[in-house]
């Protein structure tokens, strides 16, 4: 059984579909990205999985359920960080942490060990007590990924999540989703940072005008653009290009 | 927008549209109510005063400083925005134009406020001065003159210096208007005329630095965007402001409240509501504000029959808005994606907002404890408040 499955899935904010019949799976330890140009459908996809939006047609599995079967195992099945930082101003670093922990019925002692590492990890220590007011935008981006990884759900859902992280801060991201992965854990990452995508994904999936235009391994990318040498950007840029055509065409 | 008078009455039909919309809120909310029974109860206790006030009370002195003060505080209302540093720009020339408008604006909406002190103060001056009506009158002009006069002032003042010391120039504003009110209301002309003359001459030094300066756009802009927020935050009182994000304060004196709330996963929602309340200033002061109103009335009213109906009013919208300002869900939070039963955003509010309730009650309760029944006020409050709870729209 995939870990996440989309089957055929139409949906949007109108009557007009951002996402048309999109069809993919995510499987157990994988990790891949989802890639595509601004207003491909990346944002609404990720808003359909997490259960923001319900697809007018097709199905969206977690572990086998879809969120109307199974509210709660849908729920716990994943954790989000999203593209902008969402906190509680009125929270302390700390008590976004216990929050989750709750919230996922965590024991406070596996709360404690487990956000100790992640605060070292991601240098947070110092800033326990600290209100949102004070984090900058790298903080606050770093406040959503260790309340993500806090808990062990079988999908991890990432959006850009390199932007404002500084160097240290992407690396600790990366070992954090190798860590994760290895103990069998999924990831989907969207994300526009195209030589990371191609180093770290085990699998790419090529959004495009609501569809999918292409997935697969780079070397399956590779294969089905014609272009056995190309990178990911090579292959992204192909795939503007080729929309270009169609439109003068 | 042909010139810049189009602009500044498209900006000020946009300003009144948006004071208009949230006036209606201020004057039909409980504050409201409040501030008739305070405005009636002063003026019964201040004609009162008047039939028993002294001959030799210090009339002129007295009014002629509040006056000067009020006189003093003439905060000019030029509507100007951000983007105006860089889209009025080329206009820089022709902004005289707009600053009249806006100061013409800025004296009409704020010579009412000291000219109904002056009125209010008319009985007190024919009670202990010997002034005619003829001069009570011709002094209520002078004050309209030295109003005009001192908003020119305070904008010549702000444009040249860029607002910096502004306290100094209120100051010397204070004082030279507050001499010329003091030897107008004695009917020493000559001397007021003297002293309105040396304030014209302060007045005309910062006209004249003024000229050729660049437009202030930067301490304007922020004078308007502290005005705005000041004008939202008061209306947030009354209503809910959308674009007001409410702050924030750790009040770490009630921190020892959270540990009735325990680690468990059931009580997920009500460690977030809780915190929620307590924290942020709009929810925290909406409940204390109402309760201190409560209490006030509770224990200095000697009518039980009074006290208990405003308790009641005040529980019903304490529970009412405090549980709406506790429910709106407009923005995507976090706990939205959490595994938990749908309705427990609902149980945590109503189990807070009940917690607040009881605390109204027993502070509410204990402030009338001198007064016969005054139990019966504890039970009106949790009553109504359960009530209002139940029967409000989850």
């Amino acid at each position: 059984m995939s870990v996440l499955e989309l089957q055929q899935v139409t949906g949007g904010y109108t009557r007009k579909p951002v996402i048309k019949e999109l069809s993919f799976t995510i499987e157990k330890g994988e990790l891949v990205g989802l890639i595509g140009l601004n207003g491909a459908g990346k944002s609404t996809t990720i808003k359909h999985i997490i259960g923001t939006m319900l697809p007018k047609e097709g199905d969206i599995r977690l572990n086998g359920v879809t969120l109307q079967e199974d509210t709660d195992k849908y729920r716990s099945a994943f954790s989000y960080i999203p593209e902008t930082p969402v906190l509680y101003d009125e929270l302390t670093l700390r008590e976004h942490l216990a929050l989750t922990a709750m919230a996922y019925g965590l024991d406070e002692a596996s709360l404690a060990a487990r956000s100790e590492v992640l605060l070292k990890e991601f240098r947070m220590e110092k800033r326990l007590n600290w209100f949102p007011s004070h984090f900058s935008k790298g903080m606050r981006q770093k406040v959503m990924i260790m309340c993500a990884f806090l808990v062990n759900p079988s999908l991890y859902i990432i959006d850009e999540p390199f932007v404002g992280l500084d160097p240290l801060g992407i690396q600790s991201l990366l070992d954090q989703m190798d860590e994760k992965k290895k103990e069998g854990a999924s990831i989907l990452m969207s994300t526009h940072i195209l030589s990371t995508a191609e180093k770290h994904c085990d699998r790419i999936i090529l959004l495009h005008e609501g569809r999918v235009r292409a997935q697969g391994t780079m070397a399956d990318l590779r294969r089905a653009f014609g272009m056995p040498q190309a990178t990911l950007d090579d292959l992204y840029i192909a795939m503007t290009k080729e929309r270009d055509h169609e439109e003068l065409a | 927008m042909k010139n810049l008078r189009d602009v500044w009455s498209s900006r000020f039909m946009h300003y009144i549209g948006e004071v208009q919309k949230y006036m209606q809120f201020i004057f039909t909310g409980h504050i409201a109510i409040v501030l008739v029974f305070l405005v009636g109860a002063g003026g019964y206790q201040y004609s009162e005063w008047l039939k028993i006030v002294e001959a030799d009370f210090p009339a002129e002195p007295l009014i002629a400083l509040i006056i000067g003060v009020l006189l003093a505080f003439s905060r000019p209302t030029t509507l100007l925005r951000e983007p105006d540093q860089v889209y009025l720009l080329p206009l820089e020339s022709k902004m005289s134009q707009y600053f009249k408008k806006a100061l013409t604006w800025t004296f009409w909406s704020q010579v009412w406020i000291v000219a109904i002190v002056y009125i209010v103060s008319i009985p007190l001056l024919k009670a202990v001065t010997e002034l005619t009506t003829v001069g009570i009158w011709a002094v209520f002009f002078l004050i309209v003159v030295l109003k005009y006069i001192s908003v020119q002032g305070e904008f010549n003042y702000r444009y040249s210096e860029r607002g910096h010391f502004i306290w100094v120039d209120r100051l010397v504003r204070a004082v030279v208007f507050g001499v010329t009110m003091y030897f107008a209301l004695q009917t020493k002309l000559i001397l007021a005329l003297i002293a309105a003359v040396i304030g014209c001459a302060y007045i005309a030094v910062f006209r004249k630095k003024s000229v050729g300066q660049p437009v202030a756009y930067e301490h304007f802009v922020k004078l308007e965007q502290n005005r705005m927020m000041s004008f939202y935050r008061f209306a947030n009182y009354f209503t809910d402001v959308p674009h007001l994000r409410g702050s924030i304060r750790r009040r770490a004196w009630l921190d020892w409240l959270y540990k009735f709330v325990p680690y468990t996963k059931g009580n997920t929602q009500k460690y977030l509501v809780f915190r929620t309340f307590v924290r942020t200033d709009d929810h925290f002061y909406l409940w204390l504000r109402l309760t201190v109103i409560s209490a006030v009335i509770a224990a200095f009213v000697d009518i039980p029959v009074v006290t208990w109906i405003v308790a009641g009013a005040l529980s019903f919208a304490t529970t009412i808005q405090l549980k709406q300002a506790l429910l709106s869900s407009g923005e995507f939070r976090m706990d939205m994606l959490y595994p938990l039963p749908e309705n427990a955003r609902n149980i945590a509010v109503k189990q807070v907002v009940r917690i607040a309730m009881i605390t109204q009650a027993i502070i509410v309760g204990l402030s009338g404890v001198t007064q016969p029944m005054f139990y019966v006020t504890f039970i009106i409050v949790i009553i109504v408040s359960e009530l209002t709870a139940k029967m409000s729209k989850s």
